[in-house]
């Protein structure tokens, strides 16, 4: 092998986690402190470690032939860099860098971890010898990827959830203003919160908003962050790109096992988790259309599908034995 | 008397059974009992990742604690997607789906237009602008137009409101969605009404049939490639290709040369050839006291054994050894047929009585005068067939089912309620409110645009409000 190549490939992967670290160190120092220099330094570092994957496995292509993501080195390097990708989009298109840094630390995990799995440069087994890894992998990968975005944002949304609800403790009303009514009315927030659709507008976090008005320092942090009603159009935002995705890799995963051993489905422990996830994630968008639903409850099932895609991802491709097994 | 008695108490008791049929089909339509279902689905479906499935009981015995073995064997654990709790769990939720589709989805897709109280919508808000009324209605119109939305003028009560539709189209996504389910599970039917499927072992040089159609496979030669690859931890024997060279012979009666592999099925007359396995089949050779004593007709498989005769005990062909360790006299870790062997299992009665490693052609005493050689190994291949004319269907429901979740995910169908009232002074004040089957909250920053697209595009009533930004109350 070019040594000249696995010293590209190398590099490529030192630069690409190097940058994950320090975008997501940037990342949270500006959660913290809403510095737009930090912002303005954790994006571009970000995207540099997210080229820098792609270039890596592109590099390993090219090296050796071999498509990339026959291993769980290659499909945790994938997984990193697509979560970053998907992260990138979502930032510049709704703002959403306050939750970089929690996905940059997930996603320099993921690749400090893969790098155990990292046997060398291997040839694929036969049933890794078709064109459907070169659809089925990307798609499923991509789609788990999604869904780690969003389980930070719903993380985000609960922790600010249980901000806003212990303030609401401390300040049982709020100043609100009943649409309907067209005037202002005090509301006891336990309404509010128990009946998103009482007709009180929505000033946002209003317990939060009130706390930072009388000086509080945290609360006023807390503010800052986008309100509990843009979380939860963002993590659905982004399970909804999941979600077809996770679908669509269930159906090819479907199709290339037709081709490759005549069936369907098999109950293999792989696909049975993944049908698991996908169960959890069509529960999620179910419920996300009951207005009495959509919210913190969602936020959790959002959670519970996060933790059964690295069941899916990991555990059963680990601990389990199957037709997907990196051990047997 | 007792006639009309008698009618009454049957309507009464049909209209018992009505009220009880409608609640329950509210109760089955309702999101989170359907909900509810998914989960118990999943769960199921969780205890059948966890539990390794199809196993006997003695596997579950030394697998796991006693009291959870006996818990999977008595609650059939093992067979969780054959059980009645898996399948009444399944369709229990196509009960719901259908429910669902029939009492929500399919009526109330398109509602109807009538006027709304504009400030009692969370999402409002309220424009002047500098004009008469029906010139703003007009102008209204053609801005919303111009926009791709789908505009309609209705009078009520003396007053006309404009309504704005988009993505009217997209709110059947949801029974696209559903339409998709119902397309694959009739594919999945077809497949089992009139498909077969079916497994087979041919030995090279030997010739199989497939019985439901009468094709036959000839195997010339199976062949597989296995590399050793140095890795970080070592040496890897990494598997490259499987490939079987065959003659396969369908309805026409033409021989047509097969190269079949992992990923490359054959197919003859529809019915799919698919490389499955392959195996190392065992010719073994029984004496006793010198003299041949026959056990098998055929080379035996792995798993395979024979009884040796005029005892209780019996031989089990376990599995081949592609090389043994002649310094350890183990098996090493190179499965290529370098100096290959085979391990047995003899038993007396059901009883293990121990295992062997035989070199091939080298006798293993079996006592009694029996002697036991390996003599050859002959590669054979692995095929499983299937025909599934169902193929299409469940490839169009898979379509159907992901063009329905598309549709429902990044079509967002949005009413606005617009109405243009005078408000004196040549300044006419419209109310413009937002709904969407998606709650407020996801199309409230399009909204905005929309107010602001507005209030730019033509001139406004109150210089107040030129340059502000649309005030939008939304829960």
């Amino acid at each position: 092998m070019d040594p000249l190549r696995v010293h590209v490939d190398q590099w490529l992967l030192v630069l690409g986690i190097a940058a994950y670290v320090t975008a997501a160190f940037a990342l949270f120092a500006h959660f913290l402190m809403r510095n737009p220099v930090l912002r303005a330094i954790g994006l571009p570092l970000a995207a540099v470690g997210c080229v820098s994957q792609f270039a890596e496995l592109g590099t390993r292509w090219w090296m050796t032939g071999v498509w990339p993501l026959t291993n769980l080195y290659g499909s945790l390097s994938l997984f990193s860099a697509c979560a970053v990708a998907i992260f990138l989009v979502f930032a510049l298109r709704y703002d959403l860098a306050f939750i970089g840094g929690p996905v940059l630390a997930l996603a320099a995990i993921a690749l400090g971890y893969a790098t155990t799995w990292n046997e060398g440069y291997m040839p694929a087994v036969p049933a890794l010898q078709s064109y459907w890894i070169k659809v089925h992998v990307p798609i499923v990968i991509t789609a788990y990827a999604s869904f780690m975005v969003s389980f930070c944002v719903s993380a985000m949304y609960l922790l600010k959830d249980a901000a806003e609800k212990r303030y609401a403790q401390r300040h049982p009303t709020v100043r609100g203003v009943a649409a309907s009514a067209g005037g202002n009315v005090d509301v006891p927030l336990s309404a509010y919160a128990a009946n998103p659709l009482t007709g009180v507008v929505r000033t946002d976090t209003p317990a939060l908003a009130s706390a930072a008005a009388a000086g509080d320092a945290t609360a006023s942090w807390l503010t800052g962050l986008p309100s509990l009603a843009k979380l939860d159009v963002m993590q659905y935002r982004i399970i909804a790109v999941g979600l077809p995705l996770l679908s669509l890799g269930i159906i090819t995963g479907a199709m290339w096992a037709k081709e490759a051993w005549g069936a369907y489905w098999q109950w293999d422990p792989k696909e049975t988790a993944a049908l698991i996830s996908w169960i959890v994630y069509a529960g999620y968008m179910h419920l996300h259309t009951r207005p009495e639903w959509r919210g913190t409850r969602t936020a959790w099932v959002s959670v519970i599908g996060f933790v059964s895609i690295v069941f899916c991802y990991l555990g059963v491709n680990i601990w389990i034995s199957g037709l997907h097994s990196y051990k047997m | 008397m007792e006639a009309r008695s008698g009618g009454r108490v049957a309507s009464r008791a049909l209209g018992a059974l009505r009220e009880s049929w409608d609640d329950l089909v509210r109760l089955f339509a309702h999101v989170p009992f359907g909900v509810s279902l998914l989960a118990a689905w999943a769960f199921l479906t969780l205890i059948g990742v966890i539990v390794e499935q199809g196993k006997d009981p003695s596997f579950y015995a030394a697998e796991y604690a006693p009291p959870l073995a006996r818990l999977i064997v008595r609650l059939d654990l093992g067979n969780i997607y054959h059980s009645p709790a898996y399948l009444i769990a399944i369709g229990l939720i196509l009960c719901s789906m259908a429910a669902a589709t029939f009492t929500k989805v399919i009526p109330r897709r398109i509602p109807r237009l009538n006027p709304v109280k504009i400030d009692a919508i969370p999402l409002h808000a309220r424009v002047r602008l500098a004009a008469d009324p029906e010139s703003v209605r007009e102008r209204l119109a053609a801005f919303f137009a111009a926009r791709g939305w789908q505009v309609r003028k209705r009078e009520f009560g003396g007053a006309e409101w404009t309504f704005a539709d988009k993505n009217n189209w997209a709110r059947r996504g949801v029974l696209v969605a559903h339409l998709g389910f119902l397309i694959i599970a009739i594919g999945t039917t077809i497949y089992w009404a009139k498909g077969y499927s079916g497994q087979f072992a041919v030995l090279s040089g030997q010739t199989a049939t497939i019985p439901e159609n009468g094709a036959t496979i000839a195997l010339h030669r199976f062949a597989y490639r296995i590399d050793p690859i140095q890795t970080k931890a070592g040496t890897v024997y990494q598997p490259i290709d499987y490939v079987s060279n065959a003659t396969v012979t369908g309805k026409d009666g033409l021989p047509r040369d097969a190269v079949i592999r992992v990923n490359q099925p054959y197919d003859v007359d529809g019915t799919l050839i698919y490389q499955a396995t392959y195996g190392f089949a065992i010719d073994f050779r029984l004496t006793r006291d010198g003299r041949p004593v026959p056990v098998s007709d055929h080379p035996l498989k792995e798993g395979e054994g024979f009884v040796i005769p005029g005892t209780s005990r019996a031989i089990e062909y376990t599995r081949f050894v592609g090389t043994i360790d002649r310094a350890t006299g183990q098996p090493a870790a190179d499965p290529r047929p370098n100096d290959p062997g085979v391990v047995v299992q003899a038993f007396d009665g059901d009883r293990p009585a121990g295992s062997a490693l035989l070199a091939l052609g080298q006798p293993v005493d079996l006592g009694a005068g029996y002697a036991l050689t390996a003599q050859r190994y002959i590669l054979y291949s692995g095929f499983q067939y299937r025909y599934d004319p169902g193929i299409p269907v469940v490839g169009l429901g898979a379509l159907v089912l992901l063009a329905g979740l598309c549709i429902s995910f990044y079509f967002l169908p949005a009413r606005l309620f617009v109405l243009a009232r005078d408000a004196g002074g040549g300044v006419t004040e419209v109310g413009i409110a937002a709904t969407t089957v998606k709650g407020y909250d996801v199309f409230e920053e399009r909204f905005g645009e929309i107010v602001e697209d507005l209030r730019r595009s033509e001139p406004v009533g109150d210089t107040a409000q030129a340059g502000a930004r649309p005030v939008l109350e939304s829960a």
